[in-house]
C-alpha cells in the first residue's frame, strides 16, 4: 500500500535484470543515433548561422539540429542603419539596462546634431526592447554573437561599429514594418503655450508645424501676454511618439492623451 | 613457437653488443659479448618493448574510451589534437608532467610517494606474465594465471597505503572503500577462475587458450563469465563500482591529494588495470588469440595475426565496459558489498559446479569436446 502522493514505481523495478538491461538499451540507442551525427556542432568550424551548414545538417540527420523558429528569432549584436536613424531617443528610453547612450555622429546640421545609439554590451541584456521601440526599424538585432574582446572598452559599440554590423547583412530578427496601433497622442494645453517653437525645432520627424493664431487682446487692466502668437499642430500619422517635444517644452504645456 | 618476443630481444641485444664488441680491443670485447651480458641486455630490451607496448595501448585505450563515451553522451570527445584527437592524451600527459607534485605537510612521506609507484609497477608486472599471442610473453609459465591474479590483487594494499598516508579524510574513506570492495570481489573472481581451471585442467594461460580451440569457454561457462566481468568491474573501480573514487561525494577518492605526475600514475594505472582485466577476460573466456574454425585460414595466418585478433577482442571487451559505464549509475556501498557476498559468491559456486559437471561429461552435444592438453 503506497502512501498518498508517492509515485508508483513501474513493475520493471522489481526485476533486477531490467535494472541493467534497460539503461544499457537506452545508451545503445543513443550511441547509434549519435554515430550518424552528435547533437553538438564543432563550433568554430561549423556555425549554425551558416546556411550551407544548415543545409548539410538537414540532409545528414533528416531534420535540422537547433535550426528553426527559435534561431531565426535570435537576439545578438545590434545592427544600426545610420542613414534612416532619426535621433528620436526611443531606444535609449526603452533600455532597461541604461546601456544605450545617444552620441553625436557626423551628418546633422550644427543646430540639430544627429545623435545615434552607442551600446555598451557589457551591460546589455539583449532584451530587444530598443529594436521593438525603434520607429524607423533602423536598430535591429542580428544573429551575431561573437563579442569577446581583450578590453572592456571594446565592448562599447559606437554607432559606426553598429553600422558596420548592419553592412554585413546578417540575418536579422523580423523588422517590424508597421507601428502598432497607438491611441496615445500628444495634446496641447493652449493657454500655457508661449509659441516658442522648441517642440517643432526638436521633433525628429518634423511632424510639428507652428501655425499662426489670432492675437488675443489683453483684458483691460492686464499686461499684454508675452508670447509669440503661434501654436504647434501635431500630425499624428507622422508622429513616432518619441516624446521629445514634451521633454523640451519649457512651459510643460504638451502632454500625453487621447484625441477621442 | 618459432619467433618469440624474448628471442627478438636477444637478437637485438646480440646485434648491439656485437657491434660494440667488434670496436673494442680483445679482453673488453670478450666481456661485452659474453652470454650473460647479452642475456641481461635482452631482458632489458624485452622489458622496454613490453612497457612501450602496454603504455601505448593504455593511452590508445583512454582515447578510445573518450571517443566512445562522447558518442554515448551525444557529443564527440577529443577532436583537435592529432587525427580525431588521438594525440590529446599525450598533450594531457605533457601537461601533467610539467606540473608540480605537492605533498601535504602532514602526509607520510614514504607512503605518499611510494604508493602510486608501487601501484603502477605491480600492475605493469602482469604484462610480462600474460601471453598476448604464442611466444609474446617470457615463456610458458606453468602457474602464470595464479601469478597474474596474485600480483593483480596487490592493488588494494598500495591504494590503502597511499590513501592512509595522504592524511585526508576523503582519501581515507576512498581507500577503505577500495580495500573493502576489492577484497569482497576477489573471492567471486577466484571462484570463477576455478571454473575455468577445472575445465581446462591447467593454470598456464597458454594452455588455457589452446584448450579453447573447439569452443570458447564463455559458452558453457556463461555464469562464470558474468561473475568474472562484474568482479573485474569492481577490481578496476569502474562505474558502476567506482565508489572509491566517487567524485560527487569523495572529491576524487583515494587520489584526492595527488597532483601532477602522481595523479597521472594513478590515472594511467586505472586504465592499465582496465586493459589487464580485458586481457584476462579474453584469455579465460574468449579464446585468446585463437579464432573459430569457420574463419578463413587467410585471416588467421598473416604475420602477427594472433596479436591482431587478440587486441581486437580486448578492445571489444573494453567497449562493453565503456557501454556499461555510459549506462549504469553508481551503486551504494551496502549494495555493492551485498551483491558481492550474497549474489556473486553463490553464482560463482554454481558456476564451479557446472564446470565440474562439464568435466565429467567431457563432450557437449553441439559444441564438441574439450581437448585434454592439461591432462
Amino acid at each position: 500500500m503506497a502512501a498518498e502522493g508517492v509515485r508508483k514505481e513501474p513493475k520493471s523495478a522489481d526485476n533486477p535484470i531490467l535494472w541493467v538491461a534497460r539503461p544499457m538499451a537506452t545508451a545503445a540507442r543513443q550511441f547509434g543515433k549519435s554515430l550518424i551525427r552528435p547533437s553538438t556542432i564543432v563550433y568554430p568550424f561549423e556555425r549554425l548561422e551558416d546556411p550551407q551548414f544548415r543545409e548539410e545538417v538537414a540532409v545528414a540527420a533528416g531534420k535540422p539540429i537547433g535550426v528553426g523558429a527559435v534561431w531565426d528569432n535570435y537576439r545578438g549584436v545590434h545592427a544600426l542603419n545610420i542613414a534612416t536613424c532619426i535621433s528620436c531617443n526611443l531606444c535609449a528610453f526603452s533600455c532597461p539596462d541604461l546601456c544605450i547612450d545617444m552620441v553625436t555622429v557626423p551628418g546633422g546640421d550644427p543646430k540639430h546634431p544627429k545623435k545615434c545609439p552607442e551600446i555598451d554590451y557589457g551591460k546589455c541584456s539583449y532584451c530587444g526592447f530598443c529594436s521593438d521601440a525603434c520607429p524607423e526599424g533602423c536598430l535591429t538585432m542580428t544573429t551575431r554573437y561573437e563579442l569577446s574582446t581583450a578590453k572592456r572598452s571594446e565592448m562599447v559599440y559606437s554607432p559606426a561599429k553598429l553600422y558596420e554590423v548592419f553592412q554585413r547583412k546578417l540575418p536579422m530578427n523580423p523588422v517590424r514594418i508597421e507601428l502598432p496601433e497607438n491611441e496615445d497622442a500628444i495634446l496641447l494645453d493652449p493657454p500655457l503655450c508661449i509659441g516658442c517653437n522648441a517642440c517643432s525645432r526638436d521633433c525628429p520627424t518634423q511632424c510639428i508645424t507652428m501655425i499662426d493664431i489670432p492675437k488675443v487682446a489683453p483684458k483691460p487692466g492686464e499686461k499684454p501676454a508675452k508670447r509669440i502668437w503661434k501654436e504647434p499642430v501635431i500630425n499624428d500619422s507622422d508622429c513616432v511618439r518619441c516624446g521629445t517635444c514634451i521633454s523640451v517644452c519649457p512651459k510643460e504645456c504638451l502632454f500625453w492623451g487621447s484625441r477621442t | 613457437m618459432s619467433v618469440t618476443l624474448l628471442s627478438v630481444a636477444t637478437a637485438i641485444s646480440q646485434a648491439i653488443l656485437g657491434a660494440i664488441g667488434s670496436v673494442l680491443p680483445q679482453p673488453a670485447s670478450g666481456a661485452v659479448t659474453n652470454v650473460n651480458t647479452v642475456d641481461g641486455l635482452a631482458a632489458l630490451i624485452f622489458a622496454a618493448i613490453l612497457l612501450l607496448a602496454s603504455m601505448l595501448n593504455t593511452i590508445v585505450l583512454i582515447w578510445w574510451e573518450r571517443k566512445l563515451l562522447g558518442r554515448f553522451m551525444d557529443r564527440r570527445g577529443a577532436m583537435h589534437v592529432g587525427y580525431a584527437g588521438l594525440l590529446q592524451n599525450f598533450a594531457d600527459g605533457i601537461k601533467l608532467f610539467r606540473k608540480d607534485t605537492v605533498k601535504p605537510r602532514e602526509a607520510d612521506t614514504l607512503g605518499f610517494w611510494s604508493g602510486p609507484t608501487a601501484y603502477m609497477v605491480t600492475s605493469l608486472i602482469i604484462f610480462a606474465i600474460l601471453p598476448v599471442s604464442t611466444g609474446w610473453n617470457s615463456g610458458s609459465l606453468p602457474l602464470s594465471l595464479l601469478l597474474a591474479l596474485a600480483v593483480f590483487s596487490f592493488a588494494p594494499l598500495f591504494i590503502f597505503v597511499s590513501a592512509w598516508s595522504s592524511n585526508n579524510k576523503y582519501s581515507l574513506i576512498g581507500g577503505m572503500r577500495s580495500a573493502a570492495q576489492m577484497i569482497a570481489y576477489e573471492v567471486p573472481i577466484l571462484l570463477a577462475v576455478v571454473a575455468v581451471v577445472l575445465v581446462s585442467g591447467s593454470f598456464d594461460l597458454q594452455t588455457i587458450v589452446l584448450e579453447q580451440t573447439n569452443y570458447w569457454f564463455w559458452v558453457p561457462l556463461f555464469l562464470a563469465l558474468v561473475v568474472f566481468v562484474a568482479g573485474m568491474l569492481a577490481e578496476m573501480e569502474r562505474i558502476p563500482f567506482d565508489l572509491p573514487e566517487a567524485e560527487a561525494e569523495l572529491v576524487e577518492g583515494w587520489n584526492t591529494e595527488y597532483g601532477g605526475m602522481m595523479f597521472a600514475f594513478f590515472m594511467l594505472t586505472d586504465y592499465l588495470r582496465a586493459l589487464l582485466g580485458s586481457f584476462l577476460i579474453v584469455l579465460l573466456f574468449l579464446g585468446g588469440w585463437t579464432m573459430p574454425g569457420w574463419v578463413p585460414a587467410a585471416a588467421t595466418s598473416f604475420p602477427l595475426a594472433g596479436i591482431f585478433w587478440f587486441m581486437l577482442k580486448v578492445y571489444i571487451v573494453f567497449t562493453v565496459f565503456v557501454w556499461i559505464r555510459a549506462s549504469l549509475p553508481r551503486v551504494r556501498t551496502d549494495q555493492l558489498l551485498r551483491v558481492g557476498w550474497n549474489r556473486m559468491v553463490p553464482l560463482a559456486l554454481l558456476s564451479v559446479v557446472l564446470a565440474a559437471l562439464l568435466v565429467t561429461v567431457k563432450c557437449l552435444p553441439v559444441l564438441g569436446c574439450i581437448p585434454t592438453l592439461g591432462g
